[in-house]
């Protein structure tokens, strides 16, 4: 008997699909959004807490180091393409716009064409 | 917990089972997996293009899209459409029903708006049936 619960116990442990900390815990706004049911690659997730922290992998970084985070992610696309750079935003819908205006400034001037803002389905 | 089996035999074997340490594991791996589970609420997106406002003044040398400003006034988050003003998303979604959605339409936004509203701009406008939603952020 122990040595099933202990074969159970390896079995979950070892099939366990540990999610990536991508995602902060922020209050989305609540939009329907473009119910493209579509799965995409989501690329990089920078979270914008009510702080107004920007948030990429549970590491709280600045406008400078989410550029060069950016940079990486243009590298590492398809043909060096930085309009074909995937961008979701998650920001806290309580937080002022002041920090998005800039993070999107930022993403702009890299040539990144198109960001999806991240919405939860009321 | 006491199960007991017959065989067929003359002989009676007793077998015994103690099942009390297995419901302690259960319940142990029950609490487990109820702790490490993260709860993911359903979200969804939305996908605007990304302009400054030097390029959004660029821009109008060749078209004129559309423009929605999302600013505050007098202490209200509102949305500027030409000379109307709204506070609820549906009724500038309703505004914009009528426009024509060929050039598009920018949403400049200040930066003492919560995101939350300026995001109620971006859905008016993708759901009043704009494939061209720019978003301009006015610092």
């Amino acid at each position: 008997m122990i040595d099933v619960v202990f074969l159970l116990i390896i079995f979950f442990m070892t099939t366990a699909q540990f999610a990536k900390l991508t995602r902060a815990e922020v209050e989305l706004p609540r939009e329907q959004g473009e119910q493209n049911r579509v799965p995409e690659e989501e690329g990089i997730v920078i979270n914008i807490t009510l702080g107004g922290n920007i948030v990429v992998s549970t590491e709280y970084v600045t406008l400078d180091r989410l550029e060069l985070l950016v940079q990486e992610e243009i590298q590492r696309a398809r043909g060096r393409n930085a309009e074909k750079v995937r961008v979701l935003i998650r920001a806290d819908r309580n937080c002022d716009a002041a920090v998005l205006n800039r993070v999107v400034t930022r993403l702009q001037h890299m040539g990144v064409g198109a960001a999806r803002i991240a919405t939860e389905i009321p | 917990m006491r199960i007991r089996t017959k065989s067929s035999r003359t002989n009676v074997e007793n077998f015994t089972l103690n099942l009390a340490s297995m419901i302690d594991v259960t319940f142990l791996l029950l609490i487990f997996f109820m702790v490490t589970t993260v709860l993911i609420r359903p979200e969804d997106r939305l996908t605007p293009l990304l302009k400054t406002r030097s390029d959004e003044t660029a821009a109008q040398q060749d078209f004129q899209p559309q423009r929605i400003e999302v600013l505050i006034m007098e202490g209200l988050p509102t949305y500027r459409l030409s000379d109307q003003q709204f506070t609820i998303s549906t009724d500038l979604q309703a505004a914009l029903m009528p426009l024509p959605k060929e050039p598009g339409i920018f949403i400049n936004v200040e930066d003492q708006v919560p995101i939350g509203f300026a995001v109620g701009a971006l859905q008016a406008a993708h759901d009043a049936g704009f494939t061209k939603v720019t978003y301009v952020p006015v610092s």
